[in-house]
């Protein structure tokens, strides 16, 4: 038998063992969640490891990246900017102080410098994300089609946006308290809005929980099917 | 014992389009055909790449998989060499899979046609930093230099689909795919002083609703919303490529749409029922 039937039939085998949690909490289920958790887990600082930080980091800075000729020399000299690698790879070290609790004073440098390049990072994003969003809220209310008659639908369409943003922000606005009628009744009609939005999350969520049980059922109706006949003869 | 019936009727309910292998047409999406329309209108020509990010592990497999086969699939149709990369880790497997996926189908339906590695597209692998990554994206003037090397360890400078590409200026078009909103980083960074590439995304159901602000804000071009999307983007292309052998990604759609409608069924046979009950008990 070759690897891709047996990689199928544990795979098989997983997803039952994991599904078996609808019939109720056993120790089968329990050992295959364990086992996923340490997969997941264990992949990625390999991977991390793998795919930069040897290829990235560490090669450059021993200068084992270079093509070596077989006489034993390089294609290319030692570029020594690469040696500054080092001084980062130091200072990022500094977190593993956080263990001790003499010196975690190091690791809050690092710490204070992730969230200042955070911050920063975050500062610059949010112009880029947001004015255009911005610029995008003020629609016109009437619009007009190129024979100067009204295009109805962009207009309703332009409305029912500007009113749901009202009155959603009425909602959200409580620095000063209002007895006004009309204030009430936007931020009330904000609250209906976001209960339909959040009706729409809930469908997609629903939608989406579904996407990932038909993968599922199609692996096990597919793959995991014709290994099982393939082992049964 | 009641909700094994409820399991038992919607594995029915997705199990037994996939066996019989039914497809309905899917739901008009424009959002989806806003997004074939950019691809269709981007320029095949030299010095232009696209790149497509595959932000997603095997939980979201389902959707953003099957988004990611057709938009790839048309870049590929299109002659626009394609960049992949992922900023997550678990992506690996599924970088490797669909390019390799879709070109075994192009080559069965076109033998005479070849998409090759290297000139038609590249793998880039899990690409490490990410908001930094990003940035760097945008500000530097040698995008193979950054890239470094593929996720073979094959240098990318030296690969035909890097000739003459310098800078972000030379992406005409991203797409990204994500079960989470990624995306931000992407609208936020992705960008150079005065040029913008065309920005595509494709979201799990979940997040869908979120995305809507920035199509509508035009800083998406596109979006497939789910499976739905996906499908419907693959209809679009089957309208577009008659000869096109036809992919899952439809009988997936269907199946979805009948375990939706049963569930729906289920919440208003359970409603009458509790109304029926509650009458009986107060009258």
């Amino acid at each position: 038998m070759s690897l891709e039937i047996w990689i199928s039939l544990l795979g098989g085998f997983c997803t039952i063992g994991i599904f078996t949690f609808l019939w109720r909490e056993n120790a089968f289920y329990r050992m295959l969640e364990h086992f996923f958790i340490g997969i997941a887990v264990g992949y990625g600082p390999v991977l991390v490891t793998k795919e930069f930080l040897w290829p990235k980091v560490l090669a450059p800075l021993l200068g084992l990246n270079r093509v070596v000729f077989p006489d034993g020399s390089y294609e290319e000299p030692y570029n020594y900017w690469y040696l500054l690698f080092a001084l980062a790879l130091l200072f990022g070290s500094l977190y593993y102080f956080i263990f001790s609790r003499r010196l975690s004073w190091l690791a809050k440098i690092v710490i204070g410098f992730s969230i200042g390049a955070t911050a920063g990072l975050g500062f610059r994003g949010w112009f880029a994300e947001m004015i255009p969003q911005f610029s995008s809220s003020m629609k016109p209310l009437v619009v007009f089609e190129e024979g100067k008659a009204i295009d109805w639908i962009t207009s309703l369409g332009n409305i029912a946006f500007v009113f749901t943003l009202v009155s959603v922000m009425t909602y959200f606005f409580f620095s000063f308290k209002s007895e006004s009628k009309m204030v009430k009744g936007l931020s009330s009609s904000g609250r209906w809005m976001m209960m339909i939005c959040f009706g729409a999350f809930f469908g997609s969520t629903v939608m989406g929980r579904m996407a990932l049980l038909v993968e599922r059922v199609q692996f096990l109706l597919g793959d995991w099917w014709s290994a099982v006949r393939v082992v049964v003869g | 014992m009641r909700q094994w019936w409820i399991y038992l009727i919607v594995f029915a309910g997705l199990a037994i389009p996939i066996i019989l292998k039914l497809s309905v047409p899917s739901g008009r999406l424009h959002s989806a055909e806003k997004l074939f329309e950019v691809v269709e209108s981007l320029p095949a020509e030299p010095g232009k790449i696209a790149i497509v990010a595959m932000d997603f592990t095997p939980n979201t497999v389902a959707e953003n998989e099957a988004q990611t086969r057709v938009i790839v699939e048309h870049l590929f149709r299109r002659r626009i060499p394609v960049v992949l990369f992922s900023l997550l880790p678990l992506a690996d497997t599924f970088l490797k899979g669909v390019p390799e996926e879709i070109i075994g189908r192009l080559a069965k339906e076109s033998p005479t046609e070849k998409w090759e590695y290297g000139k038609d597209w590249v793998n880039l692998g899990f690409q490490y930093g990410s908001t930094l990554f990003l940035q760097s994206l945008g500000k530097t003037d040698d995008l193979p230099g950054l890239f470094g090397r593929d996720t073979f360890g094959s240098e990318v400078a030296t690969m035909p689909i890097f000739k003459g590409i310098k800078n972000l200026r030379n992406v005409s078009f991203a797409a990204e795919f994500s079960g989470s909103m990624v995306i931000d980083s992407y609208i936020q960074f992705l960008q150079r002083a005065g040029y913008v590439p065309k920005l595509g995304f494709g979201p799990t159901s979940v997040i869908t609703p979120e995305a809507y602000v920035y199509l509508d804000s035009g800083q998406l071009s596109g979006l497939l919303e789910g499976i739905p999307g996906a499908a419907w983007y693959s209809q679009l292309l089957q309208k577009k490529y008659p000869n096109r052998i036809k992919e899952e990604t439809e009988i997936t759609n269907t199946a979805l749409g009948v375990a939706q409608l049963l569930i729906l069924l289920l919440v208003v046979i359970a409603n009458v029922k509790d109304f029926i009950s509650y009458r009986r008990r107060t009258a």
